[in-house]
């Protein structure tokens, strides 16, 4: 699935001045199985283009379209299909459920598609290292621990793009290349795509193309 | 898993709450509806509802008795009457403008003759109602109406000349017989008579207005029929503005119709209150669970914007909304039922001990308000899930 932003400026970012390699105010377009960072320091936009592109905002100007689609046009129920099985997201705040357990959480989205089975997902937290806190309350986790739960919520579905917002902002560089391991694999397996944004940090990953914000 | 996201972790307190004022307002409604009908088909038969229907004629004054006001209606007078919103029907009282006498021509009953004077109304304005009062000009029986104070005033009679008294269904067994007669007698003309029922309403013999047109057409002087007595019927509840009409306009019923009258009006009046009480104990009952909803998903916003966010359908999530208050009502709406059935059982033997025997069976009024109201609930109940899912979305 292809996606172009044509001409999209966020309104509570129109006041501020957009280079003419931004995202913003410009046509960009998100080809199929790209792995894409987008870079840019605090306060440019980064969450609110995750928003944006996920249909979660609407107040900009210009159109989003997915395979020619403008996505205003999308229904709930449409939009409820695409983040099922289309376009999956890791959020900057995570987005978990801290009165579930880590098991609840993953299984709540991931029955949705039937994806994995219980025992893939505890293979999948295993190979982030906190497959003990599988009966454990997301609420009393650490955000690392957080942060990487939502990562494999993240890769519990199918999809043909993965929206990650700063996903390692409380991860070790070594936690950050386990999950950046799993996340290029099922990435890959899918044929999909997806777009990292960041710091400026590349965390030793080689991307196909970077964005500026 | 999404029930336990969702409904586990609410405040039972208040939910315990909302569910007793439900509770509550379902079962009053349940037994007051109840209750309202079985004493209504009480009522019905014992004449205790229904519109108010009273005889009125003109005071009689000193200055009426001098022909210096007049005792008659005019029709204008009638209409002005008839207009006013708590009226539901005004009709005069027809009477004989030529001379009648009534006897029995019964051989196994002692004679009794005597002149009378014959009135007809509206059928619609009496208590009684049988479809053998009507009379045409072939016809060799007139059927009548007797006042039943005529019954009373006969068997004293009877008691009096040492004759056992009639009944009701003796009564009309007997044959009776009019003499209509002109002025002069110089025309007359015997009608054989049977009573076919009795009324507190009026205190003349009523004919059908057929026979009392034929009578006037051929047996009247020609001069023209005045009105002194109309048949009023007034709005149930509404019997003091009646009241205050009659005072207005200088006229005046029987004290025991005006009694039966106020009667009615405050029977009336209460059943409206009974009934209004219980339509806004239902309607704050729903409101009470509705708010509760509403609290719920405003306690749930996160979660539910963050299923949203994360693939689940809005339906899905309305539905988890909608379904478990269903629930909740149908469960208020079960034990409501339940309690009705404790309540019934012990009314039901309160008002035998008084006397009043009202029917003891179940209405399907009651239990179709029951289901009316849950059919309220469900579409409220959706709407506020539907609302309140797309308000986080």
């Amino acid at each position: 699935m292809q996606i172009i932003l044509n001409n999209v400026l966020p309104t509570p970012l129109a006041s501020i001045q957009h280079g003419p390699q931004s995202i913003w105010g410009n046509h960009i377009e998100l080809n199929s199985g790209k792995k894409i960072m987008l870079n840019a320091s605090s306060g440019k936009g980064k969450s609110t283009f995750t928003t944006v592109t996920i249909g979660l905002r609407n107040d900009y100007d210009g159109t989003i379209l997915y395979d020619d689609r403008d996505i205003s046009t999308f229904s709930p129920e449409e939009w409820a299909n695409i983040r099922q099985r289309k376009v999956s997201v890791v959020f900057q705040d995570l987005q978990l459920f801290p009165k579930l357990t880590v098991q609840e959480n993953l299984l709540l989205k991931n029955s949705l598609t039937d994806t994995y089975s219980e025992m893939e997902l505890i293979q999948q937290l295993e190979a982030l290292e906190i497959d003990n806190k599988w009966k454990q309350h997301c609420g009393i986790l650490s955000m690392g621990q957080q942060q990487r739960v939502a990562i494999v919520r993240a890769l519990a579905q199918p999809y043909e793009w993965l929206i990650m917002d700063e996903p390692f902002s409380h991860l070790d560089k070594e936690n950050t290349e386990r999950c950046l391991n799993l996340i290029h694999q099922r990435t890959v397996d899918q044929g999909a795509g997806f777009v990292l944004t960041t710091l400026g940090e590349d965390h030793g990953y080689t991307f196909d193309q970077e964005l500026k914000l | 898993m999404l029930n336990k996201l969702l409904f586990k972790n609410q405040d039972r307190k208040q939910l315990i709450i909302a569910m007793i004022g439900a509770f509550m307002g379902i079962t009053f409604l349940i037994t007051s509806i109840h209750y309202l009908i079985k004493v209504n088909e009480f009522g019905e038969g014992a004449d205790i509802l229904g519109p108010n229907t009273i005889m009125v004629q003109k005071k009689v004054s000193n200055s009426s008795s001098l022909n210096l006001t007049r005792t008659d209606f005019s029709l204008k007078e009638l209409e002005k009457i008839k207009s006013e919103p708590f009226i539901l029907d005004v009709k005069p009282v027809v009477s004989n403008n030529f001379d009648v006498s009534f006897e029995t021509a019964d051989p196994l009953v002692p004679r009794f003759r005597s002149d009378v004077f014959i009135q007809t109304v509206d059928p619609k304005f009496l208590d009684v109602k049988n479809p053998l009062w009507k009379w045409n000009k072939n016809d060799t029986v007139v059927p009548i109406i007797m006042p039943r104070e005529f019954l009373v005033m006969l068997n004293t009679f009877m008691s009096a000349s040492g004759i056992p008294q009639v009944s009701d269904d003796l009564a009309m067994d007997i044959n009776f017989k009019f003499t209509l007669s002109n002025e002069d007698n110089s025309k007359k003309e015997w009608v054989d008579a049977r009573i076919i029922g009795f009324t507190n309403e009026v205190s003349s013999i009523l004919v059908p207005e057929s026979f009392m047109a034929y009578g006037n057409d051929n047996f009247s002087d020609g001069t023209e029929q005045k009105i002194t007595q109309v048949m009023i019927s007034g709005k149930e509840s509404e019997f003091g503005r009646v009241e205050e009409l009659l005072e207005a306009r200088g006229l005046e019923s029987k004290n025991a119709q005006m009694v039966v009258g106020r009667l009615k009006s405050m029977v009336g009046t209460l059943f409206l209150v009974v009934l209004g009480i219980s339509v806004i104990a239902v309607f704050v009952s729903g409101l009470v669970l509705i708010q509760y909803m509403q609290l719920l998903m405003t306690r749930n916003a996160y979660e539910v914007r963050t299923l949203l966010r994360i693939g689940y359908p809005p339906k899905e999530i309305i539905q988890k909304f909608f379904i478990y208050f269903v629930k909740i009502f149908g469960i208020i709406a079960l034990m409501g039922i339940a309690i009705f059935f404790i309540f019934k059982y012990f009314l039901d033997e309160m008002f035998a001990s008084g006397g009043l025997y009202i029917d003891t069976g179940i209405t399907f009024g009651s239990i179709g308000t029951l289901i009316f109201a849950y059919i309220i609930f469900t579409f409220a109940s959706y709407q506020t899930a539907k609302k309140g899912i797309f308000r986080e979305y």
